[in-house]
């Protein structure tokens, strides 16, 4: 047999294959099928106008309310209740409803429900954030609906290309911001690969990287069209799921003489903290060809940081400090039992001692602006998962990108700030 | 199903490379807007780069494409396409695009190498989706593409992602299960 990818022997074990290759039409017998509050509507009517009424494998599905969390309006009230109704017809055993669970692409992992070497369908592109964990998540959109319904679907085995990073981080310089600068690297052509429906598999100097930083590792690749991110699981990440895991899992690594579609190379020793400029996390530049712009609008979470080691990274810069008068901040965790140990181990004090605005556990700003957007003109300086025009409120809005120690820190100083210079 | 065309035969209609969904196959507004009646769509296909398209398209046409056709992947367009009875050859297309037009039941083949230099619009153009073919009769070219793979032709057969399910019901609903 051939040597293998982590991704093919997962997509063969799922498809009871021994084998497969690049371009293989599979249909997967998924771990999960995850399904996130603002989609649920689309297709239960799909499916009830069809006179589906029952799903495949209503034990598989994970129902989460990540993107519309607490109602801005009266719409979205209705699509609570819709969503709930839903979920009972359905009989989904994994229904996470307003205060349960979190942000669907990190409670699974934190919680042990999603474990090294699963695989699961899942309607929205941040799916990838399973990387972290060392499983896969595949996007399937609007098809969702015939996951729901069959229990599978077709998938085209990607291909994989190679990520190796090279030495340790310095001090102050954040997982997000090699994803930032990788993502500029592409663009202005210092590394070539397609990322267009690969995988991105990491390898090389992984040991520092906690399972935030690997969530952290798993998001702009995202933005630039990978279609997955696999972290290959290092014995802590193994040891916190075997802690919290809530059944027998095998993790998967790539055999050591796989073929992969590009081989990249990145030295992360002498990185400085990244600002993506607006208009595409491709814009990466150092902190310092940026500092001084003076923002408006903050905001730390999403799938790519809002993990409890990307709050105490924030919460060690704001300990202590008051925000700039000109800045209102949001912070939304990635979960509901980050949010509990906020309380309880002292930091969400911190947090709102500073001034910040505590969201509830979800995707914030970063979902079409239901919550905390920007305005006409306004700069904003965030962790969201891309800073594309219009991604939360103004499409003239001047959206920037950076780790939360760099967000937290120009909240405070009222303008981009290297957090590593704060006084 | 044995009488589903997997051949076409009509008139070229060549575009360049890295067209967007928006703005290159339909107008922004048709896919903010969340149409997706084909009546709603056809009068707008590639009104930004040929009006009136839809009047003289006619089924069997076939649009060929450069690189990166239908970035920022979209359904609307292939909506279109597929009502229209379109067929549709890239030279490359972001995944996520084929997999849309696929869904929508568009006849469609990607990764046609240099397609674009073997036709003009206007030419007439005759594609076989099932086994590969394509052939310029105008410039007498014949070249052999990838075709629809076979796990997917059920899905185009069937008019795409809707019509697969319904069909999928209804053998489930004959069997009693």
């Amino acid at each position: 047999m051939s040597a293998l990818t982590a991704v093919e022997k997962v997509l063969a074990a799922k498809s009871g294959r021994n084998s497969v290759k690049p371009g293989d039409v599979v249909s997967p017998d998924p771990d999960y099928i995850m399904i996130h509050d603002g989609v649920v509507m689309a297709a239960k009517r799909e499916l009830d106008a069809l006179g589906i009424t029952r799903l495949a494998a209503p034990d598989k599905v994970m129902m989460v309310t990540d993107h519309d969390v607490i109602y801005g309006s009266a719409r979205a009230a209705e699509r609570g209740a819709f969503n709930r109704k839903a979920a009972a017809q359905w009989g989904v055993k994994n229904f996470f409803d307003v205060g349960r669970g979190g942000h669907g692409h990190i409670f699974p992992m934190e919680s042990g429900l999603l474990l090294p070497g699963m695989f699961y369908f899942d309607n929205d592109r941040h799916a990838t954030n399973a990387g972290a964990i060392g499983a896969f998540g595949f996007r399937m959109g609007t098809e969702i609906s015939r996951v729901l319904a069959t229990g599978t679907n077709w998938v085209m085995v990607p291909k994989t290309v190679r990520l190796t990073l090279k030495g340790r981080l310095q001090s102050g310089v954040h997982a997000r911001d090699v994803g930032f600068h990788f993502a500029a690297m592409l663009k202005q052509e210092k590394l070539s690969a397609d990322l267009d429906y690969r995988v991105l598999e990491y390898a090389g100097d992984l040991e520092q990287f906690d399972l935030a930083s690997r969530a952290a590792l798993c998001s702009t690749p995202t933005e630039i069209r990978a279609y997955g991110v696999f972290v290959p699981p290092s014995p802590a990440i193994i040891e916190h799921a075997k802690e919290r895991g809530q059944r027998p899992f095998t993790p998967v690594y790539s055999d050591a003489d796989a073929a992969y579609d590009a081989d990249l190379t990145l030295d992360i020793s002498r990185l400085e903290p990244q600002v993506s400029l607006p208009g595409s996390v491709e814009n990466a530049v150092d902190v310092s060809k940026v500092e001084g712009t003076v923002i408006d609008h903050a905001f730390i979470g999403s799938c790519g940081s809002g993990m409890w080691e990307d709050l105490v990274t924030a919460a060690s810069i704001l300990k202590g400090r008051r925000l700039a008068p000109n800045v209102r901040l949001f912070v939304a965790p990635g979960s509901e039992t980050t949010n509990r140990r906020l309380a309880s181990e002292g930091l969400l004090g911190i947090f709102i001692e500073a001034g910040a605005v505590m969201l509830p556990p979800g995707c914030g700003p970063c979902n079409d602006a239901v919550i905390g957007p920007v305005h006409s003109g306004e700069v904003s300086m965030s962790t969201a998962t891309n800073n594309n025009a219009g991604r939360f409120g103004a499409k003239d809005a001047q959206l920037y990108l950076g780790s939360p120690a760099t967000v937290a820190a120009s909240a405070v100083a009222g303008k981009i700030t290297d957090a590593r210079k704060l006084n | 199903m044995s009488e589903f065309q997997w051949v076409l035969k009509g008139r070229c209609y060549k575009l360049g490379h890295d067209v967007w969904h928006a703005g290159g196959v339909v107008p922004s507004w048709i896919i903010t807007g969340r149409h997706f009646d084909p009546k709603d769509i056809i009068p707008h296909l590639f009104e930004e780069t040929d009006p009136g398209f839809h009047t003289r398209c006619k089924p069997g046409d076939i649009i060929v494409t450069g690189k990166n056709f239908g970035m920022g992947p979209k359904m609307n367009g292939y909506i279109a396409m597929q009502a229209l009875g379109l067929g549709l050859v890239c030279e490359s297309m972001p995944f996520l695009a084929y997999r849309a037009a696929i869904g929508c039941g568009v006849r469609v083949m990607t990764d046609c190498v240099n397609a674009t230099d073997l036709c003009d619009t206007g030419d007439e153009i005759e594609v076989n989706f099932r086994d590969g073919f394509f052939i310029n009769h105008t410039r007498d070219i014949r070249r052999e593409y990838p075709p629809i793979p076979d796990a997917l032709m059920e899905i185009v057969e069937l008019g795409g992602n809707a019509g697969w399910l319904q069909q999928w019901q209804a053998k489930r609903a004959t069997a009693g299960s």
